[in-house]
């Protein structure tokens, strides 16, 4: 038995990565200064939620129980992890998985994390991410040392940075694709991450990376960074390269992604990447946080003078050798089937081939097939998890992918093992098929976590499902192609534009009282990587929904011609047509007559939107240089903390790091291309700073100063705990004096100064 | 017990209601704060096969009608804020008694729901703590014998029905023909109602 007193940081110290095991441990401290006050909320907020710890509905300290807004009563009282934002609350815990890739031990832990912190359900995102929900903040350190150990990290998973980077599921097993881009998403997730050139956005960025044009599995056409793969031929040789597409998104103001390049050389991906994060970082809207994405920017400045930027800012960039290194070694990322390919057993049942139809999709390599697990709204449990993890060592040798439809891909399965996996995956309550078809809906969480939730997505999504899987053989051959995509607000997590009937969260007033609605989103193409978006044709009472989905598939269906794609019917038979047979089912009886109306799916209360709060997808905008100052004040500390265990050498150490990265913090905004090496950063910090005579202190001058100076030619040593001591002041003093300074020059901080 | 989040289960003998019927229950006892502690939300599981359920959020604590491994049951699940070690064990059992005893008196479900106390489960949800492991069983075998056989008024049969990689879960029986007390009995013998 273990001791009481053991910690996970304890057990796990030999297993996390030392830089990720530092990360947690800083963000800890950062939980300590914020409970003693010592951190404002506002920067905190942003500082947890680039460590993917999200708000969730109520932690505000309100809930409307159908009657009145009641107070729950935390036992923190006062304290807040952000603007109204409640200690006590329990939140949302976002896990990047880059481009969706798990191995069988990871998904153990994840399995483990469930349970332990959270409600035993895993919730696979339509960015490839697993989320977890009710997570109190205090768990968090330790859930996050407990995926360090498996080489997870949710650095940058939520906040004003590079979220999860998507990809194909089917990448490197696809028949369609130009060449298998998991290890360029793999390269520029890692180069990106943490990246000082991505740490002073105004909006989340988004990347996704695809194989192909055609199919929808990447979805490039609708992020601010998409890259398709291509290739080409020069001289007999075939180089590889890719379609490069910039400010594409949903949200409420849908924008597809223009062009950038239609061939960017692969060695080119990352500096460009960087290039264009940098100009977001420096351009991009700040103020406004609705105008904030990256779209907008290139809207108002044009793709061409867009794209002068970026390459006049490529040009600039310091050389860094981890642009190409990747490129050595492609195969980083390939997967080993367990066994052999084999060809599928003739004589399967009826039920097996309706299943491998929506379930199996041959890969490129000869006699293997890849598997999507159907995922009810996303969801599986913490026993599923770990079952699947056994069917993945059994069957494919450690392969398993998210999707962005919220499923699951079990990749290199031997066809002759379908049958058996079919079984197994049953056994476990995973064998439901459909998936792709219209009963297989994604859903964004909605009013049932998220605090922006207007109706409740989830629930109309699983009500939606179960309707249409009753219709059995009658549902249509024609419509069971169809996606159905539901968001719970205009913000489109659910990402309904680009399917062909997508519905939005809204509410209507009706005789004095709220009503949940959904507004209906017609004929928008998740082909062609999301190629295109819906037409809205009016809002309907949630109730009503079902309804109008059986009308349009109805109507659709007969009135076809040929193999008419659904998108391509809404826009032959037009908007007025779809809304006119829709129009009779917006009007509902009064409150009086029928109160379900007035109800939400699986929310007996009667409906409110009292319940939603402040939303956190738009993060905090706290400057490089705030973030910087506050990591140096969290340094001081950490160094007092070491000296009062007798560390002298640590306490040091600390206490010199903590003076470099205020410095640093300062001198980043006049050199861009300023490094991590510290005679570097000394050096700048005296050309911009001291020789400037900006730092001096009008009574002190240049002593503040001066304590770098010293402690940098010194090696950030101490002799004693005396002389520690003081190099901890003197950090402390620095710190202040970085803090003065940045306060005098305020803005102008951020205006390169003229020579 | 050492370990503070300690989960008991009760399993469900008479259930003639789908899980859909716990949501409004749930969401109306928050709304007249029917249990001596801090409540939050209702979260529906029940599209997941053998999942948790139907979630009862709590601050301190949450109540699952929970169908893990194919069997419905109420779940009682300690978060946070446990009492001293010596306190735990009948402090989870009290409230998942109490809540069930409540569930069985709800007007919406009378007459569709029974839990059985002939047999439950002691889950800890930490395995740092407690790994599922027959050492671990065996540490701490004497312990659960003696508070169950205690409670439940004879001595009980215990087993440790996890694997390694899940919770460590021990399963509690009375032996075969001894009589099982009824809600209000274990209730009353595990000192009366939760007060906070």
């Amino acid at each position: 038995m273990s001791s009481p007193s053991q910690t996970w940081k304890d057990q796990l110290s030999t297993q996390m990565p030392e830089a990720l095991a530092r990360e947690i441990d800083v963000f800890e401290t950062q939980i300590t200064l914020r409970k003693q006050g010592k951190i404002e909320e506002k920067l905190f907020a942003e500082t947890r939620l680039r460590r993917g710890v999200y708000g969730q509905r109520y932690d505000n300290g309100q809930r409307h129980d159908g009657e009145k807004s009641q107070e729950l009563n935390f036992p923190c009282g006062a304290l807040t992890k952000g603007p109204i934002t409640v200690w006590d609350a329990p939140g949302m815990m976002r896990i990047k998985i880059p481009y969706g890739k798990l191995s069988a031990r990871q998904l153990e832990v994840l399995a483990e994390l469930a349970e332990e912190y959270s409600d035993q359900i895993l919730h696979v995102t339509t960015r490839q991410d697993i989320q977890l929900h009710f997570v109190h903040i205090e768990d968090t350190p330790d859930l996050m040392r407990r995926l360090a150990a498996v080489g997870i990290t949710t650095r940058e998973a939520c906040g004003n940075s590079v979220r999860n980077v998507t990809a194909c599921p089917y990448a490197g097993v696809c028949n369609t694709q130009s060449f298998d881009v998991t290890p360029y998403a793999n390269a520029l997730t890692y180069f990106l991450l943490g990246h000082d050139d991505c740490q002073d956005f105004g909006r989340k960025f988004k990347i996704a990376f695809s194989g192909c044009e055609g199919e929808s599995c990447g979805l490039a056409n609708f992020h601010d960074l998409g890259a398709v793969a291509t290739t080409r031929t020069e001289n007999g040789t075939t180089l590889r390269g890719f379609r490069l597409f910039v400010g594409g998104g949903l949200g409420s103001v849908p924008q597809n992604a223009q062009l950038f390049d239609a061939f960017l050389p692969e060695s080119e991906l990352l500096p460009t990447a960087q290039a264009i994060c940098r100009v977001f970082a420096r351009l991009g809207e700040k103020q406004n946080r609705a105008k904030a994405r990256l779209k907008f920017l290139v809207k108002k400045l044009g793709l061409e003078e867009f794209k002068r930027l970026v390459l006049e800012e490529r040009d600039k960039l310091r050389p860094d050798e981890r642009w190409t290194a990747f490129l050595s070694d492609l195969h980083v990322t390939d997967e080993a089937p367990l066994r052999p390919g084999s060809p599928v057993p003739s004589g399967a049942d009826a039920s097996f081939s309706a299943w491998q139809r929506t379930n199996v999709r041959p890969q490129a390599q000869e006699g293997y097939g890849a598997v999507t697990i159907t995922l009810p709204l996303g969801d599986f449990t913490s026993d599923q998890a770990r079952a699947l993890a056994d069917l993945m060592r059994k069957y494919t040798g450690d392969s398993l992918r998210c999707t962005a439809d919220q499923n699951l891909v079990m990749r290199w399965v031997p066809n002759g093992d379908l049958p058996a996996l079919r079984a197994d995956l049953q056994a476990i309550g995973l064998g439901t098929g459909g998936a792709g078809t219209i009963t297989d809906i994604c859903s964004c969480p909605g009013t049932d976590t998220c605090k922006l939730g207007i109706s409740s997505s989830r629930s109309l999504s699983s009500e939606l499902s179960r309707q249409l899987k009753e219709m059995g053989d009658e549902l249509p051959e024609a419509a069971r192609g169809l996606h159905i995509k539901a968001s719970g607000c205009f913000n489109s997590c659910g990402q309904h534009h680009v399917a062909d009937l997508g519905f939005l969260g809204v509410s209507r007033n009706v005789g004095g009282r709220r009503v949940p609605h959904f507004q209906l989103v017609v004929g928008g193409q998740w082909e062609n990587n999301g190629g295109s978006y819906g037409m809205a044709i009016g809002a309907i009472p949630s109730k009503r929904v079902p309804d109008a989905v059986k009308r349009i598939v109805g109507k659709f269906v007969n009135e076809r011609q040929g193999e008419e794609t659904f998108h391509t019917y809404i826009n032959r038979v037009g908007k007025k047509e779809i809304r006119a047979i829709v129009d009779e089912l917006q009007v509902i009886p009064p409150f009086e007559v029928d109160p379900s109306f007035y109800s939400d799916w699986g929310d007996p209360r009667v409906y409110t939107i009292g319940d939603m709060g402040v939303g956190e997808c738009a993060g905090e905008i706290v400057p490089f240089v705030e973030m910087g100052l506050a990591g140096a004040e969290r340094e001081v500390f950490e160094a007092q903390e070491l000296l009062e265990k007798n560390d002298v050498a640590g306490a040091a150490k600390r206490a010199y790091g903590a003076m470099l990265q205020a410095a640093r913090a300062l001198t980043k905004d006049r050199n861009q291309n300023l490094g991590d090496d510290p005679a570097e950063i000394v050096a700048e910090f005296k050309t911009h700073f001291f020789d400037t005579k900006l730092f001096f202190d009008q009574f002190a001058g240049p002593k503040f100063a001066n304590f770098l100076f010293k402690t940098h030619d010194e090696g950030g040593k101490a002799e004693s705990k005396e002389a520690a001591h003081q190099l901890v002041d003197e950090a402390q003093l620095f710190v202040d004096a970085a803090h003065q300074c940045y306060a005098r020059l305020g803005s102008s901080l951020s205006t390169p100064v003229q020579a | 017990m050492q370990a503070e989040k300690l989960q008991i289960k009760l399993f469900a003998t008479t259930h003639t209601v789908s899980l859909e019927a716990f949501v409004p229950v749930f969401h109306e006892w928050i709304r007249v704060n029917k249990l001596p502690e801090l409540m939050i939300d209702v979260a529906p599981y029940d599209h997941v096969p053998h999942g948790p359920g139907i979630l009862f959020v709590g601050h301190g604590s949450d109540y699952f009608i929970d169908e893990g491994k194919g069997r419905l049951g109420l779940l009682y699940s300690r978060k946070r804020e446990a009492p001293a070690p010596g306190e735990r064990l009948r402090d989870s059992l009290r409230r998942a008694v109490y809540v069930a005893s409540q569930l069985e008196a709800e007007p919406s479900l009378a007459g569709h729901l029974k839990f059985a106390t002939n047999e439950l489960l002691l889950r800890v949800n930490d395995r740092l703590r407690l790994p599922s492991s027959p050492a671990a069983f065996e540490a701490n075998k004497a312990e659960l014998q003696a508070f169950f056989g205690d409670v439940l008024g004879t001595a009980v049969e215990l087993s440790l029905v996890s694997e390694p990689r899940e919770l460590f879960t021990v399963s509690v029986k009375l032996p075969p023909g001894a009589p099982s007390p009824s809600l209000a009995e274990l209730l009353t013998r595990l000192g009366g109602p939760p007060t906070a």
